[in-house]
């Protein structure tokens, strides 16, 4: 086989090699959008479950058997996980959770997967922590009021 | 969403009465959140003057949203 044949073979090696990354990894540098049905298949598998909200709010509910890696912790955090296994993760509506998975894939996180709708979409099971929790009546300065009220439960994230 | 919440919370001063709780911080939001059955935030609970319920939102919401729940309370 001459030099230039052999050339011509390199590079069409390398080019399969490389479609075949692009077909069959994760599209957007190792991380992925999924639904929430497809979520829950992974959750069903094994896939380890990242959730990224604050830990009041995993508290509050999460996914079963989701590791609460709060953002302001996930540097840190994933600095010892390993890049090839394969992540699923979450916030409340995605927004958090899309930054988290872009800095994932940045770091070289080879099979991230997102579920972009968040947990408010999820079907799959959920452990919540409001059935551990009773509260016999509403504090009095809630309801009923003077007038209207919108109450805003949130964090500062 | 708090610029959101601020600007309604402005608009709507001597109509609807915003009670804003940061329940990673306030014991007594996260116990109102649970007793609303609330799981998730930001969660936006809307309150007639006696007390029931006129609906709620979840997670990142419109404006246009807000106000058409808010322009509704009674």
């Amino acid at each position: 086989m001459g030099q230039r044949q052999w050339v011509v073979w390199a590079i069409a090696a390398v080019a399969v090699v490389g479609l075949g990354v692009l077909l069959f990894s994760p599209a957007g540098g190792g991380a992925q959008d999924v639904s929430p049905e497809r979520s829950a298949e992974l959750v069903a598998e094994g896939v380890r479950v990242i959730d990224v909200r604050t830990p009041g709010e995993y508290e509050m509910s999460h996914i079963e058997r989701a590791e609460n890696v709060p953002m302001n912790r996930l540097a840190q955090a994933a600095t010892n996980w390993d890049r090839d296994e394969p992540l699923l993760v979450y916030c409340t509506t995605g927004a958090r959770s899309g930054d988290a998975v872009r800095y994932l894939a940045d770091q070289g996180f080879a099979n991230v997967y997102h579920l972009a709708a968040g947990i408010i979409a999820y079907q799959g099971a959920i452990v919540s922590g409001s059935d551990q929790v009773e509260i016999a009546e509403m504090p009095d300065d809630v309801v009923p009021g003077d007038g209207p009220v919108l109450l805003v439960f949130s964090t500062d994230w | 969403m708090k610029p959101v919440v601020d600007r309604l919370e402005q608009e709507y001063t001597g109509t609807v009465e915003f009670k804003v709780y940061d329940v990673d911080k306030s014991q007594e939001g996260a116990e109102l959140m649970r007793s609303y059955g609330a799981q998730y935030v930001p969660t936006f609970v809307f309150l007639n003057s006696d007390g029931s319920e006129a609906g709620r939102l979840v997670g990142e919401v419109a404006e246009n949203d807000m106000k058409a729940q808010l322009d509704v309370l009674r």
